[in-house]
């Protein structure tokens, strides 16, 4: 087992700590820290123990840019004191939503909700048009997002053009900006209303990475000719007590106090 | 322009195996033959033109050239954040092809026109935009779009039957010299100037320019006719602000040339919200043949 796999639990604590640290240096609570806390478990798992090299990544949920540049570092796609460096500043790549100048492993940048998952289709499709098949497509939505028209309009079309080349991935972690889900729109991330849509449906623990894994791999062997999700059940601000499964978590910022029990926090993880 | 599309893009993607045409459900009768052709190239996206944009640029990403399809205002103004977001600022190889710009789709009514399609995709980094004037140059100018590896909108009119024949494309061009009256042109409006400009009883007054290509570098000659004849008039089926006639001023003003007379016809929007054909829209807003000589006849 390479060094990297074998600490595999560890990098649940460490690239939160980076994540919160570089949040704490921006002195606001731009960075979303609740969502890139919600997410961050299972970009882990798919990105660094999931994907081949030849297979994309979209985030369609654009506000957790924060997340996915940390295990992009990680995996060496970006480097490590570039991102201290010059994570927020003026004149960065990275800034709060992903940039559209690191194509080869960004190749969309979001940050308006319900694009991902159209671009994710239609690269899927293209991979199979060019004899590319084996690639698989991920994207990353959040389940607020779903309440977008233009997601269910790619599903249709993943459905129609039987994409099982494409996994996609919904951070269920049930808040949106103002409110409950469930208050708001309902469960747009309901596995039966995918179920509906023609994708092949799975449900885990977006905090458990043996199941993400199961659940990925199992997806990997099935060919049925239908468009994968992985509802993945999550609680946005993660590690951090104070602000887990609370609206709050995108709008504190990682300053004083808060920062310091953050940093205790996530070590107990 | 819908018949000598289809033709031309099946000609096309015989040889460009990376054509793909995507259609948001439109295409009964005409693109039969290209579905046949094309196979898996050829995607009915549905109803669902967000989707369809978005898409196209993953397949953009993929290495293919999509091209995507529908009634103007439904792959422009109904899907403008996915195309600037997915389409424009990443640069992604996008051919939007939008059929009747202006008021082509007459009685169907408002939501089928659109007239701010050229300056909202002007607007947009990376893009081009072509308005054909007549159905010959849509030929070359798919050929160049093909070449190209930017987004591109091509606007498509009906492109009725007129006298007036011209082959192959260039992006600004002289129609017709004369000395007293400088005239430009955008796209399709040409089949309701050719019209006025025949009717004219003064020969050799006007200097009339067509313009199929945004945005376009001047012409030295097109900058000559308008110094020497001071006189210009500018005719696009378009609103008011951010295509030709925007475009001609800044022009204008940034090169410090002065006019003695200046006229812009343009599309006016809804004036007494009736329904009616082409003509009926084009003469609400002052588009309509008579007015257009009226105009140049005052002008000259």
């Amino acid at each position: 087992m390479s060094k990297l796999k074998a600490n595999k639990a560890d990098l649940r604590v460490s690239l939160r700590k980076k994540m919160i640290t570089l949040a704490a240096k921006t002195s606001t609570h731009y960075p979303h820290i609740g969502s890139c806390l919600s997410c961050i478990d299972i970009l882990i798992q798919v990105m660094i123990y999931e994907m081949s090299p030849a297979d994309k990544f979209i985030l369609s949920k654009g506000h957790a840019a924060l997340a996915l540049y940390v295990v992009l570092s990680r995996l060496g796609k970006i480097p490590k004191k570039v991102l201290e460096k010059t994570y927020f500043q003026e004149g960065t790549q990275f800034g709060l939503h992903t940039p559209s100048s690191l194509k080869e492993d960004i190749p969309l940048a979001t940050g308006s909700l319900g694009h991902g998952l159209s671009f994710a289709a239609g690269l899927a499709k293209g991979y199979e048009l060019t004899g590319k098949d084996t690639r698989y497509v991920y994207c990353m939505m959040s389940d607020g997002e779903c309440n977008e028209g233009a997601v269910w309009e790619a599903a249709q079309f993943a459905s129609a053009n039987r994409l099982d080349n494409l996994i996609a991935i919904i951070d269920r972690n049930r808040l949106q900006a103002f409110g409950a889900t469930g208050e708001v729109l309902g469960d747009a991330a309901s596995p039966a209303k995918w179920r509906a849509f023609g994708f092949d449906t799975a449900v885990c623990d977006g905090h458990n990475l043996a199941e993400i894994a199961a659940e990925v791999k199992k997806f990997k062997k099935i060919k049925n000719n239908k468009p994968h999700i992985l509802i993945c059940n999550t609680i946005r601000g993660k590690g951090i007590k104070a602000i887990e499964n609370r609206i709050e978590s995108n709008y504190t910022a990682m300053v004083g106090k808060t920062l310091d029990q953050a940093l205790k926090d996530i070590g107990k993880l | 322009m819908r018949y000598t599309f289809a033709k031309t893009l099946l000609e096309l993607a015989k040889k460009d195996k990376r054509i793909v045409l995507m259609t948001g459900d439109l295409g009964a009768h005409l693109f039969e033959p290209l579905r046949e052709v094309l196979k898996e190239r050829f995607i009915n996206t549905g109803v669902a033109e967000h989707n369809m944009v978005t898409a196209a640029a993953g397949l953009a990403y993929a290495g293919l050239k999509p091209w995507i399809y529908s009634i103007a205002p439904f792959v422009t103004i109904k899907v403008l954040e996915e195309i600037r977001n997915d389409v424009s600022i990443p640069n992604n190889n996008v051919k939007i092809v939008g059929l009747g710009g202006g008021y082509d789709y007459a009685i169907a009514g408002p939501t089928h026109h659109i007239l701010q399609d050229v300056s909202m995709i002007l607007s947009l980094q990376n893009f081009k935009v072509y308005a054909p004037g007549f159905s010959e140059g849509i030929e070359e100018i798919m050929k160049k779009m093909n070449r190209e590896k930017n987004p591109s909108y091509l606007r498509l009119a009906k492109a009725e039957k007129t006298d007036f024949k011209i082959a192959g494309f260039v992006p600004v061009r002289r129609l017709v010299k004369g000395t007293g009256l400088t005239v430009i042109v955008l796209g399709s409006m040409i089949n309701r100037v050719m019209p006025a400009y025949s009717e004219l009883t003064i020969s050799g007054a006007v200097d009339l320019w067509l313009v199929t290509e945004m945005p376009f570098e001047f012409p030295k000659e097109l900058v000559v006719s308008i110094e020497k004849t001071k006189k210009l008039v500018v005719i696009e089926e378009h609103v008011k602000i951010g295509a030709l006639g925007s475009y001609i001023a800044d022009f204008l003003l940034q090169r410090r040339i002065e006019l003695k007379k200046y006229a812009h016809l343009y599309a006016k929007g809804y004036i007494s919200y009736r329904y009616g054909s082409r003509d009926f829209y084009l003469k609400e807003s002052g588009l309509d043949r008579n007015t257009i000589k009226k105009t140049l006849k005052k002008l000259i």
